[in-house]
């Protein structure tokens, strides 16, 4: 089973939105955009850009005909600032000119003079001012209050992770077309289309029916392009309006780093209580997210961290709280896991203390709480076919976890500098946007008289493969060759109201949907069936591997002269179907419900090896048992399971996205901002599909892939962390993440140590990753 | 050597030798330093503004073009030869998104003027493939889908392709070292290291 398109890509054929044709007249849009982190914006002078060679224009927001604003679960966004700044990076004019050159260069014309005021980039200094994006959110379950005195340990802590770049290699883009009748289309490389043209009619004041979005496909997404790439096509639809040209705007890579939110850092406080067996019976946890100066996604990413602040462990005592900070930042985004690995970095960090303190293991506290069939989590929801047990106990005997524990002791008794960490990262992550009603998707499916398939779905295919696996749904439900499917680009005229592809609920939302649409088919070709064979029965119809059976026999009739009939007795070869998630809901107010369809499950266990000399490590190995259900494409889940563990590996170890004092992106290019490379990506990956895993809840029994892996990646910090443990067996270490080089060897080796250097870069004095000042 | 490399080639020392004499002057009267750099960038501009012939091969054809100096390689094959299988992913030489082979050798195309290709040969993703045939390495990608969103694909395959000009045999060792100019933000590097192997092993057996 391939991948889809790989022969286009292989040959550079696959066209991605800057490959497109240059349609006649195009012009290039260059975005300028505040130097300062907060303040008034007292004059904006555009003559000498506007007199530039080759400059058709310059837009600011005074030349939005319709309403400044893309906020989306908030309205508290525009789309070019005009009386302020909030962030360093906000888009304040669009430059267009004939030329991508002549756009910047006229850009670093423009003359804008801002007051500043003062700024704030740690949340925790901004929730004590107020600053919060929307009121607190707390999850409770049974009464921590009370269950403090039963317990016979108590730990508290701290725990700090930062951002992450999402580094799509294809960066963010649209082109906009002016046609007939004060219409645009946009091609835009957007997880979330309907979101440009909601936005794009909102900047021009037309109704939707005027802007048509396509997406041909995208160089990777990871949440980055949910609600992000609105803007570009935002602002090249507005140029493209004003000059009845048609636009481009591709942001460069560094551009595309200074001015798109990341993954959002949280700083937070945990109290974990054990009895003496080592039962967690309460945790209470307060998050801080860094949500930036917007809302953006943030909301929602607050909730999902608290849908998994107890990850795969079932505690019956919880009060988590979670704030969301407004600071002087790029709004913070999506990034696969939305919040869900902030929340499950806190909970294993307060393991590994509590163990610590308690001199076991944290892996025995881990084991001893896993989540059991009908437990409840905090936000009233009970497992169904729970594999948290089954997928940790089959990952400690296949890949001998003892044996391997051992082993790192022993070579940890020998070798003096360089230590190893062994770790296990067990992984409960719940499937469904947690927002219910965005559990919907719709399909198009048209066979055509030769007999070939064109589906078309709300999905995006970013390379987690979602055209795959619905070309072998459709394939499944029409038993017919694979090679007759083709999957369209994703267009809002075909597809309405799309939800963004995202919450790993691309697969699962438009494969059900696409299901619908060809059963829907499937019904009227088993009639027609009948009549041409004269047989009564449509249900004894059935199609296998493209030849027509009736009643278990073989008739005349192949899929090709079957679709024929159809076509020469009138009978549409045309479906379109809605798909909703049944039986999910959540009620906001009291934090109680059943947010999701099923939760995946799954253990990785993780080995390190770090250099206690010069603070370097090396991620030795990453063993995984994962609950995939019954794969649809086992090629791609494990593509996306491999490359997740790695994305989650790099958050942990090597990404670090710093800001100055100023609150200005240091990390804007690809030399000051590592992501794993080939040589970093762990040398020994393994990835075993939970056998016996059916899931009654998705396609085809298949579960969501695209996120979940991503949080084995927590298992390398502490992996890392547990080296360093036997290196300084004296010393407590902190939970900040990501544990660079740096890090570890400041960590190591405490200020004091070095004679030369200055004692603010001792670790106990670090700044939070979640202020991101340095 | 051709007509329209020589004359190309003629091109460039005299932009280089341009800018030479006038940095050379500057030194020399340091109070007048400013008033040299104006003419520099004067200079440079009025000189990077014009076109210049330039003559190469891509895909095996003989390309001649008038193009910007400061043009890259990667513009040249993007913008003016719609060769769009050529990613640009950083444009400053740190990712491997937009490689291509310069004499079959692999070059970053962001990171290279297009007159430093003048009279050379260069192949693109477009031209790997012979007669609508896969080359191997294309192939081996295919097969062992060392790919998932295929942003990265076409500079993974071109480095790959380069190693295996490079060394008859590589080992892993060689490949990994090869193959880390090329970031890939899928992470299909466990798929992109099978393929390349299989590759070797195909062009070996
Ligand atoms: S685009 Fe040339 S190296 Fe990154
Ligand atoms: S396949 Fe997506 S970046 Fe490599």
């Amino acid at each position: 089973m391939k991948t889809y398109d790989s022969i286009q890509h292989v040959r550079g054929e696959s066209k991605f939105v800057d490959d497109l044709f240059n349609p006649e007249g195009l012009l290039y849009g260059y975005v300028y955009y505040s130097s300062i982190a907060h303040g008034k914006i007292v004059s904006i002078n555009l003559k000498k850009a506007l007199k530039y060679a080759g400059v058709r224009g310059v837009f600011t927001a005074e030349d939005i005909p319709g309403e400044n604003q893309i906020g989306g679960i908030v309205p508290d966004e525009v789309l070019l600032a005009g009386s302020k700044v909030d962030f360093i990076g906000q888009p304040i004019a669009l430059v267009v000119a004939d030329t991508k050159l002549a756009a910047k260069s006229a850009s670093k014309l423009i003359d804008c003079k801002i007051e500043e005021y003062p700024a704030v980039f740690d949340p925790r200094i901004a929730c004590e001012k107020g600053e919060l994006i929307i009121p607190p959110r707390i999850f409770s379950l049974g009464d921590v209050n009370n269950a403090w005195s039963q317990c016979e340990y108590i730990v508290e802590g701290k725990t700090e992770t930062g951002g992450q770049e999402h580094l799509y290699i294809e960066t963010q883009g649209a082109v906009a077309i002016p046609v007939e009748g004060g219409g645009i289309k946009i091609y835009s490389s957007t997880q979330n289309p309907t979101a440009v043209q909601k936005v794009s009619a909102r900047i021009l004041n037309v109704p939707m029916h005027k802007i048509e979005v396509d997406v041909p496909r995208l160089g990777g997404g990871f949440g980055g392009k949910e609600d992000q790439a609105t803007a570009w096509a935002a602002l090249a639809a507005l140029a493209a309006s004003k000059l009845q040209r048609p636009v481009k705007i591709i942001l460069p890579r560094q551009e595309d780093m200074r001015l798109t939110g990341k993954r959002n850092p949280y700083s937070s406080d945990f109290k974990i209580g054990l009895n003496k067996e080592g039962m967690i019976l309460a945790y209470e946890v307060t998050f801080y997210q860094n949500a930036g100066a917007a809302a953006d996604l943030s909301p929602a990413i607050l909730d999902r961290t608290l849908f998994h602040c107890t990850n795969s462990y079932y505690i019956p005592n919880v009060k988590a709280t979670a704030y969301s900070c407004r600071t002087n930042l790029l709004p913070n985004t999506a990034f696969r896991g939305f919040g869900g690995p902030q929340g499950m970095f806190v909970i294993e960090s307060a393991i590994n203390r509590a163990a610590e303190v308690m001199g076991i293991s944290a892996h025995e506290i881990q084991r001893k709480n896993l989540l059991k069939e009908g437990d409840e989590f905090p936000y009233g929801q009970r497992t169904e076919h729970c594999r948290a047990i089954r997928c940790f106990e089959e990952a400690e005997q296949r890949y001998d976890f003892k044996m391997r524990k051992n082993y790192v002791e022993q070579f940890n008794q020998e070798n003096k500098l360089v230590k190893k960490g062994i770790t296990v990262m067990p992984v409960c992550f719940g499937i469904s946007f947690t927002t219910t009603f965005m559990n919907q998707a719709s399909a198009l499916v048209h066979v055509y008289t030769d007999g070939s398939v064109r589906i078309s779905t709300a999905a995006v295919e970013m390379g987690q493969g979602v055209n795959a696996k619905i070309s072998v749904i459709a394939s499944k439900v029409f038993s017919i060759d694979i090679s007759r499917i083709k999957i369209d680009s994703t267009n809002t005229t075909r597809i309405a109201n799309t939800s963004p592809t995202a919450a790993s609920k691309g697969a699962d939302l438009n494969g059900y949907a696409a299901m619908k649409a060809c059963e829907l088919i499937l019904e009227r070709l088993k009639k027609t069936a009948c009549n041409e064979l004269k047989f009564d029965d449509p249900k004894k119809v059935e199609i296998r591997e493209e030849h027509i059976f009736y009643d278990g026999n073989r008739t005349p009739l192949t899929w090709n002269k079957l679709i024929q009939a159809a076509y020469l007795r009138r009978v549409s070869l045309s479906a379109h179907a809605h798909h909703a998630t049944t039986d999910i809901y959540f009620d906001k107010e009291k934090a109680k419900g059943k947010p999701f369809a099923y939760h995946v499950y799954g253990t990785a266990i993780i080995e390190a090896t770090v250099d206690c000399l010069r603070g370097t490590y090396k991620i030795d190995s990453v063993k995984v048992v994962h609950d995939f259900g019954s794969s649809l494409h086992s090629v791609v889940d494990r593509g996306q399971a491999e490359g997740a563990i790695v994305q989650g590996i790099g958050w942990m170890t090597i990404e670090e996205v710093m800001f100055d004092g100023k609150g200005k992106l240091m990390t804007d290019a690809l030399s000051t901002y590592k992501v794993p490379d080939i040589q970093s990506a762990p040398k020994d990956m393994e990835v075993h599909f939970l056998e016996d895993a059916a899931n009654p809840f998705g396609p085809f029994n298949s579960k969501a892939i695209g996120e979940p892996p991503l949080m084995y990646g927590i298992g390398a910090f502490f992996a890392i962390r547990n080296a360093m443990k036997a290196f300084r067996p004296e010393r407590q270490f902190d939970f900040v993440a990501p544990i660079t080089n740096e890090r570890v060897l400041l960590t190591l080796y405490p200020a004091e140590r070095f004679s030369g250097m200055k004692p603010d870069l001792a670790i106990d004095d670090v700044k939070t990753p979640a202020a991101l000042v340095y | 050597m051709s007509e329209e490399t020589k004359s190309n080639k003629f091109s460039r020392r005299k932009f280089v030798k341009g800018i030479g004499s006038s940095i050379a002057g500057g030194y020399i009267l340091s109070p007048a330093i400013a008033k040299a750099a104006k003419k520099i960038s004067k200079e440079a501009k009025d000189f990077s503004e014009g076109k210049v012939p330039l003559s190469l091969k891509v895909n095996e054809s003989v390309i001649n073009v008038m193009i910007e100096p400061r043009t890259t390689l990667a513009e040249l094959l993007r913008d003016e030869l719609k060769l769009t299988g050529t990613k640009v992913v950083c444009n400053h030489g740190e990712c491997g998104g937009c490689t291509v082979l310069l004499n079959n050798k692999a070059v970053y195309s962001c990171h290279l003027l297009a007159l430093d290709a003048a009279g050379k040969d260069v192949t693109t993703i477009e031209g790997l493939s012979s007669n609508g045939k896969l080359h191997k390495i294309q192939q081996a990608f295919v097969d062992e889908d060392g790919l998932q969103c295929g942003f990265c694909t076409p500079g993974q395959v071109m480095a790959a392709a380069a190693l295996l000009y490079k060394y008859s045999k590589p080992d892993k060792q060689q490949i990994m070292k090869e193959m880390s100019g090329n970031l890939c933000r899928c992470a299909a590097y466990p798929n992109i290291i099978k393929s390349v192997l299989s590759a070797v092993e195909k062009s070996n057996g």
